[in-house]
């Protein structure tokens, strides 16, 4: 269990985590989540400790603060940035400085360096490792001491299709198991396969605490696609029963504001023959953009249109 | 404090650059008895010569292997910014203090064993071109070679304290070869003009200057024009030059205790 309270943390005058709180439970993967430049690498950093300037709040790992705990590698496993490594220094040998402090058997460092699949090159310098290389690398390093809790800051950057799938399913396992695992990540396609629960920040303030589930339902609103041959006489009769109807890419009606059962029934007592009748449910991504909106601190323009660009008169000129 | 202790000698036996570092020293300071014994081998041995052979030219030119120690410090505190395995490094092995005092201690015992080592080679090659190397376990050259390790470890832990308080490599590589030889120098010169006499009193309490105090076997001589500076004797001088390296480190120290990592 971890149990993190009041986390303040700013940079001069920008308050980079503002008293964040919440709790992760063992047993499940907890996601945790935000756009750029939302606080969460340097929430993960002041729960461990390693800021101090300007930072406030306490979190406790099984009851006990990261920077009292004795070997800490057996307890709490970390990997926050892949790219920490020596260049000279074989993956073995970086294994080996950090298992020393931990009292960590080497028998430990080979396995850990299996499971990761980089036995291999266990000798080779991290110096020609690739950035996957480097994340199964500082994975190997967070799973040294078996510990009962793991904190992992985007494990799948870097990661091919294979690597994200096997990362998935272990952290599933390692989680069925009662340990604490809590992972960020930017892949929300991926989050929604692997996370039972949720912390979601913006710029440094709490969003959403609490399950997947509910995160989506909370922040979307589910809607009915219906298909209809008589579509345009149906849309007079949901409208004038309270539905928000919009015309999908298609030419499927998006119904919205009104249960399914409700839609079902309303064409059956109307006599409107349906093609399709189904609910559509939102996903992560959806959820997410919604809830953390606002809270982008980093907004890009929009791409631009070239192909719409082009067919203006004054693209035919430049052509 | 043994995990760290575990932790540091592992860290510093696992990077290259210690041993690169290390065999350059030896090898810089074995080619001084080399060259005196290539050169001037009918000629007999005094103490200044024992001292001078024995310690690599440390008391006469540049103490290279000191320099050489010192960038192993540099590295032992500097690397981990530099690689950005201070993140690693802290979650590990948290307890700022018991990771600083480890590495202290390590590299104050790397140090001091590397000296050794090549106080050993060093007397070796003398004794293959001589034949003798009289007086090296008698005053005056056993204290000045005692002053040599002393010096040797205080360097190093400048090094330690620079890269640690400018968290990186560069800046305290430039402070460590630019203090001793061209501020330091360049002081001791200038008490040489009548108009800046008043430097004088100053320059036995130079730490450089006065650590190296600490290896010699008879006293400095800075030419014909220089002025009495008025050092203290061997080991108290060693004392102004350990009271800086102490300065440095605690205050690197109190900073590493409270930045971010």
């Amino acid at each position: 269990m971890i149990a993190a309270k009041g986390l303040h943390k700013r940079y001069g005058k920008t308050v980079a985590v503002d008293d964040l709180s919440f709790e992760v439970r063992p047993g499940v993967v907890t996601g945790f989540l935000g756009p750029n430049g939302s606080g969460k690498s340097t929430t993960m950093r002041l729960m461990l400790g390693l800021d101090h300037g300007e930072g406030e709040g306490e979190t406790l790992f099984n009851g006990e603060r990261f920077t009292s705990i004795r070997r800490p590698m057996n307890q709490v496993g970390t990997l926050l940035e892949a790219k920490s490594l020596h260049p000279t220094r074989s993956a073995r040998n970086h294994l080996a400085m950090l298992a020393s402090a931990n009292g960590i058997a080497d028998a430990r460092i080979d396995r850990v360096l299996d499971m990761v699949g980089l036995g291999p090159a266990k000798r080779k310098m991290p110096k020609g490792y690739s950035l996957g290389m480097s994340q199964r690398l500082g994975l190997a390093q967070a799973l040294l001491g078996d510990p009962h809790t793991l904190m992992l800051d985007e494990p799948t950057n870097g990661l091919d299709p294979h690597g994200i799938h096997w990362m998935r399913d272990l952290l599933k396992s390692l989680a069925a198991e009662g340990r604490t695992i809590f992972v960020s990540s930017h892949l929300l396609s991926e989050m929604q396969l692997m996370a039972d629960e949720l912390v979601v920040v913006g710029r440094g303030h709490m969003i959403f605490n609490g399950d997947v589930d509910q995160f989506v339902r909370e922040f979307t609103t589910s809607t009915v696609v219906v298909r209809s041959p008589f579509a345009d006489a149906f849309v007079s009769v949901l409208e004038a029963k309270g539905a928000s109807i919009t015309e999908g890419d298609d030419g499927e009606l998006v119904v919205s504001d009104m249960e399914i059962d409700h839609v079902g029934h309303l064409a059956f007592t109307e006599g409107i023959e349906l093609a399709e009748l189904s609910r559509r449910s939102a996903s992560l991504e959806e959820a997410f953009m919604s809830a953390t909106g606002a809270a982008e601190q980093f907004v890009a323009e929009m791409p631009i249109q070239t192909a719409q660009t082009a067919q203006t008169p004054e693209g035919a000129q430049h052509a | 404090m043994l995990d760290a202790l575990r932790y540091e000698w592992t860290r510093l036996r696992t990077l290259r650059s210690t041993y690169w570092m290390a065999g350059s020293g030896l090898v810089a300071s074995a080619a001084i008895p080399v060259v005196l014994g290539l050169g001037a081998n009918d000629e007999p041995l005094h103490a200044d010569a024992v001292n001078l052979s024995v310690n690599g030219g440390a008391s006469f030119v540049i103490p290279f292997l000191a320099v050489f120690m010192a960038v192993v410090g540099i590295f032992a505190t500097g690397h981990e910014y530099r690689h950005g395995t201070i993140q690693p490094t802290l979650t590990a092995l948290p307890q700022r203090s018991r990771l600083i005092l480890a590495k202290i201690l390590t590299v104050t015992a790397l140090t001091s064993v590397v000296t050794l080592a090549s106080i050993a080679i060093n007397a070796a090659l003398v004794l293959v071109f001589w034949g003798e190397v009289p007086g090296l376990f008698d005053d005056p050259v056993r204290s000045a070679l005692l002053g040599y390790v002393a010096h040797n470890v205080i360097y190093a832990l400048v090094g330690l304290g620079l890269g640690l308080l400018f968290r990186g490599v560069p800046s305290a590589l430039v402070v460590i070869f630019l203090m001793p030889l061209i501020v330091e120098t360049l002081i001791v010169g200038l008490t040489m003009v009548p108009a800046l006499a008043w430097l004088v009193p100053a320059v036995k309490f130079l730490p450089f200057t006065a650590g190296a105090e600490l290896m010699l076997t008879s006293p400095a001589n800075f030419g014909p024009a220089a002025p009495d500076f008025g050092f203290f004797d061997r080991w108290a001088s060693g004392g102004v030059f350990a009271l800086f390296a102490a300065l440095i480190i605690g205050a690197a120290w109190i900073l590493f205790k409270k930045r971010d990592a």
